[in-house]
């Protein structure tokens, strides 16, 4: 029994840190440009899908890294022509754009590579997988850990110890003052956005053999994403990880003993959670937003 | 026209309204305006042999949208097996969107009350089909469900105006059964169902028709997941930890060709006998070769033995045609299609009331080794069901079934009891 539930639970740390990639982008755009990102979990499809169509051109190394960056352009083409002229105006109108947008993105996938869902293999030299007594868990698996780690790792360092990190954090505390200090803003938020979807983007290389390449699959994105967001606090790094982590075991663990509530245990995790601390655990006041 | 129509009539209000003119002219310019568009559309109708429309409610997205495609593509050969029209008028078929039982719902009733479609054939999903059925009894349209596994169907909720194509539950697993059990000798049973209508009912169907037929045998374990779950790890390892000699996954389309790959990555192809209610060609096709495997209950084959002249030149059609086998969703949706072609021109009428009876009475000669029918009191299509194993080596891309048999064993004689008794089906059809 111990051996089954530390193999869900190992399940469940792959799951949670797919999440906290997905989230993190979220939560940085909300944090700096603030602007909820309905379109969110579509960037995310768009990286699987345009992993699809590389990697038979560059092969499985290279969609890891190229995937990302262009999702990331396309991010920022978009804030740039569409989110930019609505930042002054009410914050419905960011709202129902992105939400549009998430609409139109998922049918333009539909038309330009089918309905039909794509076969995605993971890499051959990830094939297979590792048994430890009860414990099986698969190489690719293992992989993903490992680089969603590596990813969170490196935002994080960006965040906390480079300028331009410093930059972003702070302009999303007080953007007045950044901008009285004569950075400049517009390019700030435009590579927020970018740097946002190209982390859902190369979340969504990573789930892409996990998941299956379907259109459908920005919505197994983005609902969990706006849950870790809730459950850990808008805006907070630490927050989306403990909340990621939390939300990604819970659901495994409910597979385990309670299937018939998988989908619901995230929600009702919410429901608690914000019922104890209404801004998510680590939720911070904005001012901007009181 | 009607723009000019309408700023005609736009201009004319205003001044009526501005010098207080009488009602009279308005309404003399109302009815020409209404004179006109009926004229122009009679017109324009009698110009054309006005259609007989025919409603296709299959999936374009989801998990079932390969089936939903391949549906649509066997339908669609059944119009041109009638020279594209049917009591000399030419034959449109409207494809919707089957995709919740909310909307598929929504899109029956555009398709009856704007469309005017005589008939609809289609309906992947129980859940879809058993939403649809009391719009078909209210509007007394004819329903013909092609593609529905849930016993209830043509059970306990079955209506005058539904007619049922797919095989009930409890067909397919009378079917499979004796394949899986293996003489009693695999008693390790773990099952796992899509949560939904039909899903369940399949699992029910298994359970009880394994605890009456060994009692000896345990459920070693019993889990469900969500219709479109993508990712079957941590039910994977509940399976691989309970140790079973057969699993039972009661999932199709694309969750069915996930199941089965990941089935694989953890090296369990061939250590667990795999079996499903129903299997769709095109599910084992997308998860290829090596992760393909499994004894199922099949109502079709495009290849082997059991397989008629007509059937054969369906498939053959299909294939010229659309560069790959059809499977057998796509042989489900000809035949359903057939049927209701073939009710029309027999009757030489398109009151779904004539056509209800014309099929409660006619059999279908040809399609399969032995005449098939509609029953009279459950509308469910009486036919032999093949059991079709996964070849051990595959090298054809596309042909990876062996027929081990077909049921009921004892041949025609024994067709209607196969499919249970008044009393066990529990269908009142209740009046046209």
């Amino acid at each position: 029994m111990f051996g089954v539930v530390l193999a869900q639970v190992i399940n469940g740390l792959v799951l949670g840190f797919l999440y906290i990639v997905i989230a993190e982008g979220l939560s940085i755009i909300f944090g700096m440009i603030g602007v909820v990102n309905f379109a969110h979990g579509a960037f995310f499809a768009l990286g699987a899908y345009f992993a699809l169509t590389l990697r038979p051109l560059v092969g499985d190394g290279a969609i890891v890294i190229l995937s990302p960056i262009i999702v990331g352009l396309a991010g920022m083409i978009v804030e740039a022509t569409l989110l930019r002229p609505l930042y002054n105006k009410e914050p419905l109108l960011g709202l129902l754009l992105t939400f549009g947008l998430a609409l139109f993105l998922q049918e333009l996938i539909r038309t330009v590579w089918g309905a039909r869902g794509h076969p995605f293999d993971a890499p051959q030299f990830l094939a297979g997988f590792i048994v430890y007594g009860p414990i099986l868990v698969t190489k690719y698996r293992l992989a993903v850990l490992a680089l969603t780690i590596l990813i969170l790792i490196a935002v994080w360092l960006f965040l906390e110890k480079t300028p331009w990190g410093r930059v972003i954090r702070a302009g999303s505390r007080d953007p007045e003052m950044v901008s009285m200090l004569g950075i400049n803003l517009r390019t700030i938020f435009t590579i927020t956005f970018g740097l946002g979807t190209a982390l859902a983007g190369i979340a969504g290389v990573l789930a892409a053999p996990l998941w299956s390449v379907v259109p459908s699959m920005a919505d197994l994105a983005i609902m969990p994403a706006f849950v870790v967001v809730t459950i850990g606090g808008l805006g907070s790094f630490r927050g989306t990880v403990i909340a990621g982590l939390l939300v990604g075991v819970s659901v495994a663990l409910t597979i385990q003993f309670f299937p018939a509530a998988s989908t619901a245990v995230m929600y009702i995790l919410m429901a608690l959670i914000l019922l104890v601390r209404p801004r998510g655990l680590f939720g911070e006041r904005w001012e901007r937003f009181e | 026209m009607n723009q000019e129509i309408a700023s005609l009539l736009g201009r004319e209000f205003t001044r009526c309204s501005q010098q207080q003119l009488s009602r009279k002219r308005a309404l003399f310019l109302i009815a020409l305006a209404l004179l006109l568009s009926v004229g122009l559309s009679s017109w324009a109708a009698a110009q054309s042999n006005e259609p007989i429309k025919i409603g296709v409610l299959l999936p374009k997205s989801g998990t079932y949208t390969v089936q939903g495609e391949n549906g649509h593509n066997g339908a669609m050969l059944a119009v041109e097996d009638f020279g594209g029209k049917v009591l000399g008028r030419p034959v449109q078929v409207i494809w919707e969107d089957e995709s919740t039982p909310q909307a598929s719902v929504q899109r029956m009733r555009k398709m009856i009350e704007v469309d005017k479609v005589v008939a609809i054939d289609g309906g992947i999903s129980s859940g879809d089909i058993l939403a649809m059925m009391p719009v078909a009894l209210q509007n007394k349209i004819l329903l013909m469900a092609s593609g529905p596994n849930a016993t209830e169907i043509t059970g306990k909720d079955c209506n005058r105006y539904t007619f049922r194509v797919d095989l009930p539950s409890h067909v397919t697993v009378r079917t499979i059964y004796a394949s899986l059990s293996d003489n009693g000798k695999n008693k390790r049973w773990y099952f796992l169902s899509a949560s939904y209508a039909w899903g369940i009912d399949s699992y029910n169907q298994m359970r009880d028709y394994l605890k009456a037929k060994d009692p000896g045998a345990t459920i070693v374990g019993q889990d469900q997941a969500p219709l479109g779950t993508s990712d079957f790890s941590a039910f994977l390892l509940k399976l691989r930890g309970s140790n079973p000699q057969v699993a039972f996954v009661t999932f199709g389309g694309s969750d069915l060709t996930n199941f089965l790959k990941q089935f694989q990555a953890i090296g369990m192809t061939g250590k667990v006998l795999i079996s499903s209610p129903i299997v769709n060609d095109s599910d084992l096709w997308a998860a290829g070769p090596q992760a393909s495997t499994g004894v199922y209950p099949k109502l079709w084959n495009y290849s082997g033995p059991y397989n008629t002249p007509k059937s054969q030149a369906f498939a053959k059609k299909y294939q010229a045609k659309f560069g790959e086998p059809p499977e057998v969703e796509a042989w489900q949706d000809w035949f359903g299609m057939t049927s209701i072609l073939t009710a029309i021109q027999k009757t030489g009428s398109t009151d779904s009331k004539k056509l209800v009876e014309f099929l409660e009475g006619y059999k279908f000669e040809g399609y399969k080794e032995m005449p098939i029918y509609f029953r009279s009191w459950d509308h469910q299509l009486i036919q032999p069901v093949i059991v079709a194993r996964v070849k051990q080596k595959i090298t054809d891309k596309f042909d990876y079934f062996d027929v081990l048999a077909q049921f009921p064993q004892g041949g025609a004689k024994e067709l209607d009891a196969f499919y249970g008794t008044k009393q066990e089906v529990g269908c009142n059809l209740g009046p046209l």
